[in-house]
């Protein structure tokens, strides 16, 4: 039997992969998808609540959330894209002019 | 009467500096800036003089000029000013020594006039805020206020030779960390004050008789070191000295002669106003090492001032050793000892004239080397030598203000040293015995490296002449500078030989203030 | 069962709904004007941010509730909402001369920073998890644009792109902050969050939603992105980002950790606290060494941040009420800052190294006058704003028992006087720089240091009427 617990953990692991996604890879791309990992186990995390609670405010939740990762791709990519137009490379350390 | 009258204090020179700011720019300006400025600083001292010498009654222990007004209130900050025997002094001498300097300047300042004046009054209000200032809150805006232009005075104006930036940062740090903790302490003991219906108090009158942390000693102890040393860095008392001649050495001469006149008095008014009425057990149970490192700034201050061999350093280091007598006077004062209340007034006294005469003594010292060194473009005390001959305007000059500073008699500096002493030697008489050493020191180093170096001995014609052709040029006193210090050679004769006319109005208030702390 | 209509309450949205027409507008009126008209546009977006003022001062005292209590217009809301409308209206006024300078001028440019101030406005009035994502993600996403917005740049594309990516990552965190307290308590509503029984997810939801927070307001040690984006973006930006969303981030933890969680607030205090001293200490200390004007101001905004989480640390009204004052300070002194930055640029250079400011006093004695103010004000020397901030949070964390905490922030406040005074140094103690002639500063970006200094002396000189809207406190 599939219960809440089961749900959370996978999503809890899924996040922790798309978080150390982020922190190790350096190809932007990756790094965005990364982060879409981590969304969607936000979502995964929402929806196993709003079962469990019996509660559709999670669900709705789901829905918000899936709007603004469209929107973030949106402004994401084309901000990599404009940055490849001026260099042909997209790694983040060669993107280093500015210094930590 | 004068309606508003401290407040008119404070705010006329930041007036006059908003003024100089808007006289508009042209060949004349700097001029017209220089004598614009000089006439607006006679108006305080004249309102200054008034309220002392007309309206103040020196017999009257409470605050007078009072203006209290409700400035924020969610935190019961109150704009409260007033005066009392303690500030009136103080406050008249701001305004002479503003005059004076700005006067002086006039003369020897080419450079970025504007700026210059522009500070200076900034300066003065700043000053005057902080010994009229019954609200600590008011208090500490006011200290900080005078420190920018004090900063800028140093840094912009100073010797190119001596570092200026350097000493600027050094003095400006030096205070900002003795301010911030004074901070801390003024917001702990505004808290302390409120209870869960009233609100606290920064006002320094209800401070002093609410006595906050009275029953817990180990907060008082924290609140008093955090504002001590704030004050005592502005004094400076040994240890925390350091910054003082370098700050003096590169100051331009009427920025020496405000940093000695009066700046380093906020420290010891500080001691005075805040310290000693607001804590008195802990300063009672300490005593003892504020009394120590009052005796080590005085021996310690005239042994080094006497290894210098530039005539402005030596001078910046005296002011350590004469503002020690005034902590030990204050020290003397509160000390519990077998004497009664007349000895300990009497150190107060002497501690509250010490401050005023200081600054009278030490500030014309200041102008006294300034018009040297505009001559000799040297301040090394070697390269003197038999200018009493030369130049005897000069001479006497410098003669009078070095023995008023050694403590002849019949001069102001005799007067409040004898008084301090007076008081010490019943309340604290080993470190009294000490200091006295630091009294001979003081006069070896007035008579020997000063006077000997620079009026007496053989005059060097050669080398002189030699230096004639790099535009050094000797001449005796100029009509100007001998005007910048007449005032303050009258002082110091005025005082000594007729203390009373200042004394009066010291001893109600110090009396007052000792006896609330008896109790 | 019975569909319920919702409490549709326009009125207590109305400076959002306005602010978000005005952008919309804006965008449309791009279309229609030439590149010479792009101007008024800038003029346009004004009056939306000083109309939606207008509509936020209406509010004053509702405390009104509506949207399925979704949307709470408190005091302290209509406070940051000014706050935040404050720093935009000056940053427009900075903007005119600088977007064309710099070939950015645009429609877009002005419509993107209104889109991000309507989520700022309606982050802090949120009083659902939900709006304030929403509004969280309205208020980045533009701003991603607008870091990036100097598209020939490749620094401005390069902050751009960090901003994005570590944007986008801390919102992960925040969501799934969320998504714990909302199983942890089956609601995302703060009021509601708040009556339910504590627990262990709750506690980790909370510690998730403070990651996320701290990326945005920039806490140590989710700090690190701040000198790299506030040195790329364009300038404006930059100064816009530094007060605008502290403010609006600020605001929403404030109410987040103050009405929905403040029993789980009070376990992570020492976390919060340490991480206050950490954040000042790393941000004035990095600032310190920093030659760069921008990077350094950034490193100072790290540290604000800290100064400003001692209030929540100390929390309470006074914690309340000091960080609202010092949002406000904050906000008119740093944007001044900027502003003199901003004013000193001489077409698309800029001056960015403090040895460039040398001899500045002399050539432009006012501007110079204009930015030690701010300068000493960012340090906190009394009679400015930045003084009265400082020792209202001092002041609250002394009374709610973190002396300690007050003394790490006022030594830190003592270290930062160095770093904010070499540039005064170097304009009134250098000579000036060769390769600079003597600048000329436009009348709209005069009139936005006039106006940010007007309100610095003021609010040092007369703070009691600011401190008591500040006061004016949170509903629950």
């Amino acid at each position: 039997m599939l219960t809440v617990n089961h749900l959370i953990f996978l999503s809890a692991i899924l996040f922790s992969i798309g978080a150390v996604g982020v922190l190790v890879r350096r190809n932007p791309l990756i790094m965005f998808m990364s982060i879409e990992l981590m969304l969607n186990a936000v979502n995964l995390a929402f929806v196993a609540f709003a079962r469990y609670l019996q509660n559709l405010d999670g669900q709705v939740f789901v829905f918000l959330i899936l709007t603004v990762a469209a929107a973030e791709v949106a402004v994401g990519l084309a901000i990599i894209v404009a940055l490849f137009r001026q260099r042909e490379t997209i790694d983040v350390d060669e993107a280093s002019i500015l210094k930590g | 009467m004068v309606p508003f009258a401290l407040s008119l204090l404070v705010l006329l020179p930041l007036v006059g500096a908003a003024i100089v700011l808007l006289i508009p720019k042209g060949q004349k300006s700097d001029s017209l800036i220089k004598w614009f400025a000089v006439v607006w600083s006679v108006i305080p001292l004249l309102l200054a003089s008034y309220l002392w010498f007309v309206l103040f009654d020196p017999n009257a222990s409470k605050m007078q000029f009072e203006e209290a007004y409700l400035w924020i209130s969610s935190i019961n900050v109150r704009y409260h000013v007033g005066v009392d025997g303690l500030s009136m002094p103080l406050v008249w001498l701001t305004t002479l020594l503003t005059v004076l300097g700005l006067f002086y300047s006039s003369y020897v300042i080419h450079e970025r006039a504007r700026e210059f004046f522009f500070m200076f009054l900034l300066l003065e209000t700043g000053m005057i805020g902080v010994f009229v200032s019954l609200d600590f809150f008011l208090f500490y805006v006011f200290w900080e206020l005078g420190l920018v232009p004090m900063y800028f005075l140093i840094a912009i104006w100073g010797h190119a030779e001596d570092r200026p930036q350097y000493s600027a940062i050094k003095f400006f740090l030096y205070t900002l960390v003795g301010s911030v903790l004074m901070l801390l302490a003024i917001i702990a003991m505004y808290i302390n004050t409120s209870t869960a219906t009233t609100p606290g108090t920064f006002d320094l009158i209800e401070l002093a008789t609410k006595r906050p942390f009275a029953n817990d000693f180990v907060f008082a102890s924290l609140a008093f070191w955090g504002i001590f040393l704030a004050f005592a860095i502005k004094v400076p008392l040994f240890p925390f000295h350091t910054w003082l001649p370098d700050a003096h050495t590169a100051a331009p001469t009427a920025g020496s002669v405000i940093l000695a006149g009066i700046l380093l008095k906020l420290g010891t008014y500080g001691f005075v106003r805040v310290l000693v009425p607001i804590f008195p057990q802990v300063f009672q149970a300490n005593v003892l090492p504020i009394a120590i490192l009052a005796t080590i700034s005085i021996v310690y201050g005239a042994l080094v001032a006497m290894a210098q061999t530039d005539f402005k350093r030596l001078i910046a280091y005296s002011s350590v050793n004469h503002m020690g007598y005034v902590i030990l006077g204050v020290a003397a004062a509160v000390a519990i000892g077998g004497a009664n209340l007349t000895d300990r007034a009497i150190a107060l006294n002497g501690a509250m004239l010490q401050m005023f005469n200081h600054g009278v003594i030490t500030g014309a010292l200041f102008f006294i080397v300034g018009i040297l060194y505009e001559r000799a473009h040297t301040r090394d005390l070697k390269s003197f030598g038999g200018l009493g001959a030369k130049t005897p305007v000069y001479g006497a000059i410098l003669l009078t203000a070095s023995f008023a500073s050694l403590g002849l008699p019949g001069l102001a500096g005799f007067i409040s040293e004898f008084m301090v002493f007076r008081g010490a030697f019943a309340t604290l008489p080993l470190i009294a015995t000490i200091c006295v050493l630091g009294i001979v020191f003081g006069a070896a180093m007035m008579l020997w490296k000063v006077i000997q170096n620079v009026l007496l001995g053989v005059f060097d014609e050669k080398r002189w002449a030699e230096q004639e052709k790099h535009g050094v040029k000797l001449y005796d006193m100029t009509r100007f500078e001998v005007i910048t210090l007449a005032p303050l050679l009258f002082l110091m004769v005025l005082i000594g030989v007729y203390p009373s006319v200042i004394l009066n109005t010291l001893n109600t208030i110090s009396v007052a203030i000792l006896g609330q702390i008896v109790k | 069962m019975s569909l319920s209509v919702p409490d549709l309450n326009l009125r207590i949205i109305a400076p959002v709904l306005i602010v978000a027409i005005s952008a919309l507008v804006v965008l449309l009126g791009e279309l229609v004007t030439s590149s010479a008209q792009k101007r008024g546009l800038g003029y346009a977006s004004l009056v939306g941010l000083l109309a939606a003022g207008g509509a936020a001062m209406g509010l004053w005292d509702a405390h009104a509730v509506a949207f399925r209590e979704m949307v709470r217009a408190d005091n302290f809301g209509v406070f940051l909402t000014l706050t935040i409308l404050a720093g935009a209206v000056l940053c427009i006024l900075l903007s005119f001369d600088f977007t064309r300078a710099h070939r950015i001028e645009t429609g877009e440019y002005y419509a993107l920073i209104l889109f991000s101030v309507t989520g700022m406005l309606l982050m802090v009035t949120a009083a659902d998890l939900i709006i304030i994502f929403l509004a969280l993600e309205l208020l980045s996403l533009p701003l991603y644009i607008l870091a990036a917005f100097k598209r020939e740049d490749e620094r401005s594309l390069e902050a751009g792109l960090k901003y994005f990516l570590l944007g986008a990552f801390s919102s992960a965190f925040f969501l799934y902050g969320i998504a714990l307290v909302y199983g942890a308590t089956g609601t995302t509503n703060l009021a509601r969050i708040a009556a339910s029984a504590p627990s262990e997810m709750l506690l980790i939801g909370a510690g998730l939603l403070l990651v996320g927070f701290a990326f945005k307001v920039a806490l140590v040690p989710f700090h690190w992105w701040t000198p790299d984006v506030y040195e790329g973006a364009p300038t404006t930006i930059t100064a816009f980002m530094s007060v605008a969303v502290k403010a609006a981030a600020f605001g929403a933890f404030l109410r987040a950790f103050l009405v929905a969680l403040p029993a789980l607030a009070m376990d992570w205090r020492v976390v919060l606290a340490i991480i206050a001293v950490l954040t000042m200490t790393l941000g004035n200390v990095a600032a310190l060494l920093q030659a760069n004007i921008k990077r350094m101001l950034a490193y100072s905004s790290i540290a604000h941040a800290g100064y400003i989480l001692i209030a929540l640390v100390a929390m309470g009204g006074a914690g309340v009420s000091a960080a609202l004052f010092y949002l406000l300070a904050y906000t008119l002194t740093n944007l001044g800052a900027f502003g003199a930055v901003i004013a000193l640029g001489e077409g698309e250079r800029e001056r960015l190294n403090v040895s460039d400011y040398g001899g500045l006093a002399r050539m432009q004695p006012l501007l110079a006058a204009m930015l030690t103010v701010f300068m000493l004000s960012l340090a906190g020397f009394p009679p400015f704003a930045g003084f009265v901030g400082k020792f209202l949070i001092f002041g609250a964390a002394v009374q709610n028992g973190w002396a300690w905490l007050a003394v790490v922030g006022v030594l830190n406040s003592l270290v930062s006087v160095y770093f904010y005074l070499r540039p005064v140094v170097a304009m009134y103690m250098s000579e000036p720089v060769e390769g600079w002639g003597a600048p000329r500063v436009a009348p709209l970006v005069a009139l936005a240091l006039v106006l940010a200094l007007i309100g610095v002396i003021a609010l040092g000189v007369f703070p009691a009427p600011a401190i008591a809207l500040a006061a004016g406190g949170l509903g629950r």
